[in-house]
């Protein structure tokens, strides 16, 4: 749900626009590490290189069920940001730019079959692929995508209040003055200032094309949400060009996807299944018996306990995300006592068996931080992140002088993350180690959604578990997006941590400016560096987002971000 | 009269001196099964009070070095998943879980008992008035009132034990008028009410002792059910605050997730609520025959 | 007995309007705001005042509760704030897999509580009788959840006899007419489909009906040997009657009162307990929809969720009142 892909943007935008009001740079500007600046101008399609079955020609047919956590929300790409509702989505619906199977920031093209900036980084021209039929028959050209477009940019003001425009507001209202097609091949998206992420942004699935003619007899845009078709399940809803086309949803039931016989990329090898079927099953446990039983074929996520379960059974593979993409922290606030005092933060990090903790409660598929990013993120640094040391923290403590070591601490109910599998045996374990070294923590407890993530947000908790699942591999969306871009009112710290460092938010804002690579890497190890120094966190651990199939699912390529394309996936029964 | 049958903790002998009563407990000595009741009863209680003295470990000590261990000589039920003594926090887990059981269990049949004497007693207006009560308390499913009483009355041990508490008072309530309806047009009742017996005495010194049998069945029965209900709502997030307080149904719903990996970690505590349940259903039976005059051979 | 029928009808007119205020009340007052579990953790307080605004939030209680009110005296459920669905279409949905679990739970408690109380009863205290009263406390002290997924792990993965979750194989494509599986199969003139719905109906409803089984049992129990020494039944003992013929025509008939309240009673406990089951169990039933919305602060379906409970629940009850008089001649409905 929320702090999966929610508002992953939110802060991301919010930057750039302060940093560049606040720069008066008349350079174009910020190049997020995840946006690959030398992007191929290929106009190959895409294909896809499996690497869970190995062995085997594709065989066809078949139904594939596939075990999501959640039901979806809505049939429309463009009003969700939930994982499950992506999930589904990306099946039907394409988007211009993709990211190469596997990865988590390798920009490929999809609809668009090249695309280029101008050199005031102002002009996006997008060259759309010739060829390709909606599931409705009609043709994708640059007017159905500026109809795309034109629409996400006058979305309903009803469905903002209604908090469904999270992508669309901080990456299109927040950044596209407008778009033209100059041709039927040609589409130019001019934004309001330069912004090097664009194109990575343009790959999540919200940024998804669909068929102008779906949306007008869905009445996509109706102003009253109640009237709008295409969102609620159609029909028409979610009609796009994907391998997969929607056939219905049964809300808290399941999903029904089938095949699109005339899939314009075909060459690439499949689709091979005749039907996809999504199955919201709530409880961990209770996905894994339906997957050991065979009554669903793949679970997009299950629990990292369970993983050793999956590799030991012959008729199960456990399917390896690569790398992780989110982090956990023990998260303390600033403007509470006694978490004011630099050394008292910093005895927190010495006090906290973080190693125990990943070894215990992530269930193999846990890696230890070594920064406030995960490893394989570009640019991240191996920082000298305080080890387990009980003495230390001790004479830390004492070297504060504060007496007062008493403070909330808060943990959630209701909930696991890649990044916190186990919210409460974690807080027990962190607990204890705290109380080992003389602090005084106050056991707190609250629901996450609400009232959790309302209060930590607000910077109601002392001290508290919290993290974040990335929306690509990019360590601007750890270090920014997520933690420490200043975005508060006025323009400084966010209220979550309350961590204001002047010095390490500049390092921040040159890093996105600079155009060069040498440039980028030199600001994101400095305000790393700024950062471990004043220890506003403490980052425990990220896990590989667990998943399992059926042994007879073949074809499946991983992604660390979950953007996993079922075209190629076959079943080898 | 009804108060010895609804302390089902307390010792009978309180009330040893009546006729009646005296009866009841030298019939109850002589039921084998109510022994045995008592025997387990007993059991968890001594263990609750010298839980310090005869558990091998802290309910709270442990590392994580030694999580997930089987049963052992070390570990007589092996360990949690911090690491923990799963039999020292099974024994103190007996503190909480028994109070919390039986003060709920207690608290719902004195406020349902009260409830469902005056409506099957009196009957009338006041039987249609309370029992409207009761159905719009009975109509809003168990769990939900107690997440909205926990979500009123602020996070707690006792907040809990009332929420569940008042998720049994209509159940209570109803199943004492149940059984009063039946006897109110029996021959006895009419008998006495027409030797011109007040209709509150006719209540209580012939209605109430001849219709408690299917509460105290229930009120035995939900015992069990109250100590799951705490766990209930720690598992929605409304337990005590703090997480590592030893609690048998909390224990229990911690490790569910590791049904495959750790199955004593269900058992044990598992085992202590059924132990622990029997004790208080068998003495329940115990109790219901020994009161019943019918009975007296 | 007509008259006492809509006596009640009528009665049951206040305890629904009382029900209608106390829900109100219950989710208005709740902890947390609706505008924020939509909104979600970037809400900003302008966002959430539009939303506020949205959902008629800022307006005073009571002009929420008559709004409330009056939409439902119009017959309009309104619908979910997560995900837009008429709630009168999400119900219809989903009030038949939990109406589908529930009866099939009931069958399995009445069906197995009731015989097995009476086994208990002819041998109090004796060793089956202990065993028999073991067994039934086992299903009360477990939850719900750890009883059902040790079902499912046993009979779906360890010995595959049995579906893990769901109500139908979802690769079957059932053809969803009735929203009751049982039916719709049929419909489709499926016989296979209709017992592969029964398959996986075994288990959730083994689940939810453990705790009224112990329930029945034991209540059963009690009350047959309560019957069992009252002087009706000595005399007819005394009189040389068969037992088979005592046991059914004077115990039981006097045993059922008891067993009947609880009963009906329970059916208010399974609508609750299906809560946990369907999670466990994949239901996609009305239990879990109201838990997912009172998470999610979806003050209507809360409500009027719970308020169709409430009616199963009251007609249950009615129901129940009537099999009273029926049981028993003596109580008379002035």
């Amino acid at each position: 749900m929320v702090r999966t892909r929610i508002g992953a943007l939110v802060a991301a935008a919010a930057i750039l626009v302060a940093a560049c009001g606040g720069a008066a740079s008349p350079t174009p500007a910020p190049a997020t590490s995840a946006a690959p600046s030398t992007a191929p101008t290929t106009s190959a399609a895409p294909s896809t290189a499996p690497t869970t079955s190995a062995a085997g020609t594709p065989k066809a047919g078949g139904t594939l069920v596939v075990a999501t956590p959640g039901d979806i929300n809505r049939t429309d790409p463009a009003l969700v940001d939930d994982a499950t509702s992506t999930y589904v989505a990306q099946q039907v619906e394409e988007t211009l730019l993709t990211l190469k199977p596997g990865t988590g920031d390798v920009v490929i093209p999809e609809l668009a079959t090249e695309w280029s900036v101008s050199p005031d980084g102002l002009n996006y021209t997008f060259k759309i692929r010739q060829g390709v039929k909606f599931h409705d028959g009609t043709d994708l050209n640059a007017a159905a995508v500026k109809v795309n477009f034109d629409r996400w940019i006058k979305i309903p003001k009803a469905y903002v209040d209604l908090g469904y425009t999270y992508y669309i507001d901080f990456v299109i209202t927040a950044q596209v003055q407008g778009v033209t097609a100059p041709d039927a091949s040609t589409v130019v998206v001019t934004l309001k200032a330069p912004n090097s992420s664009f194109p990575v942004q343009m790959t999540l699935t919200p940024f998804a094309i669909s068929s102008p003619k779906a949306l007008t007899d869905g009445n996509a845009s109706a102003p009253d949400f109640k009237d709008n078709k295409y969102a609620t399940g159609g029909p028409p809803a979610m009609v796009g060009t994907g391998p997969f086309m929607f056939k219905e949803w049964v809300p808290g039931d399941h999903v029904t996807l089938v095949k699109n016989p005339s899939y314009w990329n075909a060459a690439a090898g499949g689709p091979y299944l005749d039907q996809i079927t999504f199955k919201p099953i709530a409880d961990a446990t209770a996905t894994l018996n339906a997957l050991q039983s065979g009554g669903v074929d793949l679970a997009q996520t299950i629990s990292p306990v369970d993983v050793a379960t999956v590799q030991g059974d012959s008729k199960l593979a456990s399917i390896d995300r690569g790398s992780a993409c989110n982090l956990g922290v023990l998260g303390m606030n600033q403007t509470h006592k006694p978490f004011d005092n630099l050394k008292i933060r910093q005895a927190m990090a010495y006090a906290v068996n973080r190693k125990a903790i990943i070894d215990a409660f992530f269930g193999g598929a846990g890696i230890l931080a070594s920064s406030w990013a995960p490893p394989g993120t570009l640019f991240v640094k191996e920082l000298a992140l305080p080890e387990y040391n009980p003495d230390k923290a001790k004479q830390l403590i004492a070297d504060s002088g504060v007496t007062d070591l008493s403070f909330d601490f808060w943990y959630p109910s209701n909930v696991s993350r890649p990044y916190m599998p186990d919210p409460k045996g974690e807080f027990e374990a962190v607990l204890r180690d705290l109380e080992a070294v003389g602090f005084k923590p106050n056991p707190k407890n609250a629901p996450w959604s609400p009232d959790y993530l309302a209060a930590e947000e607000s910077g109601k908790y002392p001290a508290w578990l919290i993290g974040w699942n990335c929306d690509y591999l990019g360590i601007d969306n750890f270090l920014s997006t997520a933690f420490f871009g200043y975005r508060g009112d006025p323009y400084g710290p966010g209220p979550e941590f309350a961590y204001k460092n002047d010095a390490m938010n500049q390092a921040m804002v040159d890093a996105l400016k600079a155009t060069d690579e040498a440039g980028q890497k030199a600001g994101w190890a400095k305000a790393q560096d700024l950062i471990l120094a004043d220890m506003p966190t403490v980052p425990i651990g990220s896990s590989k987002t667990p998943a399992a199939a059926a042994a007879y699912v073949k074809g499946l390529v991983p992604s660390p971000t979950l953007l996993e394309f079922f075209q190629s996936v076959w079943l080898d029964k | 009269m009804a108060a010895p049958a609804i302390r089902v903790g307390r010792p009978v002998e309180a009330r040893a001196s009546r006729g009646l009563w005296s009866d009841a407990f030298r019939r109850l000595l002589r039921n084998r099964p109510a022994l045995v009741g008592v025997l387990f009863i007993a059991l968890f209680v001594v263990t609750a009070l010298i839980a310090p003295l005869i558990a091998p470990y802290a309910p709270l000590a442990g590392t994580l070095a030694d999580r997930l261990q089987p049963p052992n000589t070390a570990h007589l039920m092996g360990t949690d998943l911090q690491g923990r003594d799963e039999l020292s926090r099974v024994m103190y887990g007996a503190r909480v879980s028994l109070v919390a059981g039986v003060a709920s269990v207690v608290m719902g049949v004195f406020i349902g008992g009260l409830i469902g004497a005056l409506a099957g007693g009196l009957g009338g207006k006041v039987d249609s008035v309370l029992m409207r009560v009761v159905d719009v308390m009975l109509a809003i499913p168990g769990i939900l009132l107690a997440i909205g009483i926990v979500a009123w009355l602020d996070r707690g041990l006792p907040q809990i034990m009332f929420a569940v508490a008042m998720v049994n008072v209509p159940i209570f309530a109803r199943i004492l008028r149940g059984s009063l309806l039946s006897l109110r047009e029996s021959d006895y009742v009419i008998a006495s009410r027409s030797l011109g017996a007040s209709g509150f005495r006719v209540l209580v010194r012939h209605m109430l002792p001849n219709s408690l049998t299917p509460l105290i069945v229930a009120a035995t029965l939900a015992l069990a059910t109250a100590i799951i209900d705490v766990a209930g709502l720690g598992f929605l997030g409304l337990g005590p605050p703090d997480p590592r307080t030893p609690e048998w149904g909390t224990m229990l719903t911690d490790s569910t997730k590791f049904l495959r990996q750790a199955p004593w970690l269900i058992i044990f505590p598992g085992l202590a609520i059924v132990v622990s349940a029997v004790g208080f259903n068998l003495l329940g039976d115990g109790l219901r025959e020994s009161l019943d005059p019918r009975l007296k051979q | 007995m007509g008259k006492y029928i809509v006596r009640r009808l009528l009665g049951a007119i206040p305890v629904l309007i009382g029900l209608s205020i106390i829900l109100f009340a219950f989710v208005h007052l709740l902890p947390g705001d609706p505008a924020t579990a939509i909104l979600g953790q970037h809400a900003t307080p302008e966002r959430v005042a539009a939303m506020r605004a949205y959902l008629g939030l800022d307006l005073p209680l009571w002009q929420q509760y008559l709004g409330y009110v009056g939409g439902l005296l119009r017959g309009d459920f309104g619908s979910s704030v997560i995900n837009n669905q008429p709630l009168l279409r999400e119900l219809l949905t989903r009030f038949p897999a939990t109406l589908e679990l529930t009866v099939a739970a009931m069958i399995y408690a009445v069906g197995v509580g009731i015989p097995l109380g009476r086994f208990a009863s002819r041998h109090a205290q004796g060793w089956s009788d202990g065993a028999v009263t073991v067994v039934s406390l086992l299903g009360i002290s477990i939850p719900v959840f750890v009883l059902g997924l040790t079902l499912q792990y046993i009979f779906a993965v360890e010995l595959g006899v049995l579906p893990a979750g769901g109500r139908i194989d979802p690769r079957a494509n059932l053809h969803i007419q009735s929203n009751f599986v049982l039916i719709d199969s049929l419909l489709m003139g499926r016989p296979d489909l209709f017992i592969d719905g029964i398959r996986h109906l075994i288990l959730p409803a083994i689940a939810l009906g453990s705790i009224p089984l112990a329930i029945i049992t034991r209540i059963t129990r009690a009350s047959v040997l309560d019957v069992s020494n009252e002087d009706h039944v000595r005399t007819a003992r005394a009189k040389g009657l068969k037992e088979k013929r005592v046991n059914s025509r004077h115990i039981m008939r006097n045993a059922w009162l008891p067993v009947v309240t609880v009963i009906g009673i329970q059916v208010g406990g399974l609508l609750g307990g299906a809560v946990i089951t369907e999670t466990v169990f994949a239901w996609n039933g009305v239990g879990r929809f109201v838990v997912e919305a009172i998470n999610n602060r979806d003050y209507l379906v809360v409500q009027n969720t719970i308020l169709i409970f409430a009616l199963v629940f009251l007609a249950v009850n009615l129901i129940v009142d009537i099999l009273y008089a029926f049981i028993n001649p003596r109580i008379r409905y002035a």
